[in-house]
């Protein structure tokens, strides 16, 4: 599919939101990394046999990154409904195919592994952590919170997981190895979102910036615990850990929320 | 049902859809593909297809609304998954035709002023109904709603256009070949999802049947509205005279040549059709179709 734009940085501002949310932008942007895909990961790619041990915990890892795809996508379907404008109603639907297209892999990768019933499965073994975060960020979507529910969603959650699938995938076995960087391509867009999103709508009124900052107090706690199970259950060293810090307070300091 | 859900996945939409069809398309259709002149310098022929165009528009944004207000209350996650593709396929539809109004010269900041001042209200109260049962987290009666009621009826609407412009009018006609492709999965996935459902949850025959019996009541009000409306026939009248360079080309729809077809024949073979649809598509999934009055043109 060839894009209706060449530059679209040559475009005035509002056409340049247009277009880099638009459908034709999003088709552009997956075709590189998802085309002849079998349930997210290169057809060619070898799957190795794991120890006992290895293939438990990285089932329980895959429950917990089920619950937080499913946030995802059940946060993004959900925050369509309230977006204000058509551009962020049509990006907001990619990021909901994408969601749908992760929680889809994960199961899938559960199934490879032996998980008969992954949705049973991901009932059972996700970490309680992540269970309450898709909760509290469901809640902000249902209360109708556009400006909250995007923090929560496109910066805290997506931050969380971009950091967290990133440290996995440098000692994953090959197929998740895979699997989980064509993910982290679609994350890194979903993050973009939130952050030029929340920058514009505090430019127009910094009231905003007060109520973002208390909603990332709230949230705070919930992401680092979860973010301590993720890494627990991959079994990350507290000492090589990465700074989910780091990414996520370079975020918000962007956004003035700190 | 986890089989029959595998050719509603993820996996399967990219492989039949993006890197499918949609493949070397820019907007729905072809990349150097443009409007008629006719179209464009005709200010009858040019307002009638914006006209139209915005009615597509209308629906659609149902139709993006409604699906991805379903993902969240969908029971297993295939069904969720699904749902997300289709509320992808319905933001495409939303800007496709939102595109079709700009290739038809309306200038952005007019939009939607446009859109507010040519939706159909009876096409404004179908989505309603259908709206308020999303708004309830109502899966079952969502579904029927959205993907038999609404896609239904776009289904067998955009097949007709297809019809209609194939000749005159290839880039619409291919815009429109995309949608009716969509909506074919997704009727599909209605049918086959829903049938279990309603035999889980009986007592929500009457409510479903009740709803149907409105949103087809308003969608034939929509049609009434018009094929007898005055400008309508006027338009048609035009359009013959503004086409009419030697033998037209025929375009037969349903046993109708839809090229010589007066507005009220067209509008009835389009209403027999759906209804017929629906009446079938409901039988299968063990819902009785209720015939709704006949409306009166406004």
């Amino acid at each position: 599919m060839s894009g209706p734009v060449d530059d679209v940085h040559a475009l005035e501002p509002e056409d340049f939101i247009e277009e880099v949310h638009s459908f034709e932008h999003w088709f552009e942007a997956v075709e590189g990394y998802l085309q002849g895909l079998d349930h997210g990961h290169r057809r060619d790619v070898d799957d190795v046999v794991l120890e006992a041990p290895d293939r438990d915990r990285l089932v329980a890892t895959l429950c917990s990154y089920a619950v937080a795809e499913t946030a995802a996508l059940e946060a993004s379907s959900g925050l369509i409904a309230i977006a204000p404008n058509r551009h962020a109603k049509i990006f907001l639907s990619t990021q909901t195919v994408d969601e749908g297209r992760h929680v889809e892999v994960m199961l899938n990768r559960l199934r490879e592994l032996g998980v008969p019933d992954p949705e049973a499965e991901v009932d059972r073994r996700a970490g309680p952590s992540v269970k309450r975060l898709r909760g509290k960020i469901l809640e902000l979507v249902n209360a109708r919170e556009w400006d909250a529910a995007i923090f929560a969603q496109n910066v805290a959650l997506e931050t969380m997981e971009y950091t967290v699938f990133r440290a996995h995938a440098r000692n994953a076995d090959p197929i998740t190895k895979d699997l989980l960087e064509r993910v982290l391509r679609d994350e890194r867009r979903h993050i973009g979102f939130g952050e030029n999103e929340l920058g514009r709508r505090i430019r127009q009124d910094k009231q905003r910036q007060t109520r973002l900052a208390a909603v990332k107090t709230e949230l705070d706690a919930l992401v680092l615990q979860t973010f301590e199970e993720a890494m627990d259950e991959i079994g990350v060293p507290r000492s090589d850990r990465p700074t989910l810090g780091r990414d996520y307070l370079e975020t918000v300091d962007r956004l003035g929320l700190v | 049902m986890t089989n029959f859900l595998d050719a509603y996945s993820i996996q399967y939409w990219l492989e039949s859809c993006p890197q499918g069809y949609l493949v070397d398309t820019e907007y729905g259709r072809g990349p150097d593909e443009k409007e008629p002149d006719l179209v464009l310098e005709d200010p009858i022929l040019r307002d009638a297809a914006i006209r139209t165009t915005v009615q597509l528009v209308v629906g659609e944004r149902c139709a993006l609304a409604s699906s991805s207000g379903l993902v969240g209350c969908a029971p297993d996650a295939p069904s969720q998954c699904f749902l997300a593709t289709q509320t992808l396929d319905e933001a495409r539809h939303v800007e496709i035709f939102t595109q079709r109004l700009y290739d038809l010269g309306v200038k952005k900041k007019e939009l939607e002023d446009v859109i507010a001042r040519y939706a159909n209200p009876n096409l404004v109260k179908f989505a309603e109904i259908l709206l308020e049962k999303v708004d309830k987290k109502d899966f079952v009666a969502g579904v029927v709603g959205q993907n038999v009621v609404l896609e239904g009826m776009a289904f067998s609407v955009f097949e007709m256009m297809e019809t209609v412009n194939r000749d005159p009018n290839p880039k619409f006609a291919h815009t429109l070949s995309g949608t009716i492709a969509d909506e074919r999965r997704h009727v599909g996935f209605g049918e086959n999802r829903i049938g279990s459902l309603i035999r889980q949850y009986p007592e929500k025959k009457p409510e479903i049947e009740r709803m149907q019996k409105d949103m087809s009541y308003f969608m034939l009000a929509t049609f009434a509205d018009n094929f007898r409306s005055n400008a309508m026939q006027e338009e048609v009248q035009h359009a013959r005279e503004e086409l009419d360079t030697g033998a037209p080309a025929k375009a037969t729809w349903q046993g109708v040549d839809l090229s010589q077809a007066e507005p009220e024949e067209i509008e009835a073979v389009l209403s027999d059709t759906i209804l017929k649809d629906f009446q079938a598509r409901l039988g299968r999934i063990g819902l009785e179709y209720q015939t709704p009055s006949k409306p009166q043109a406004a």
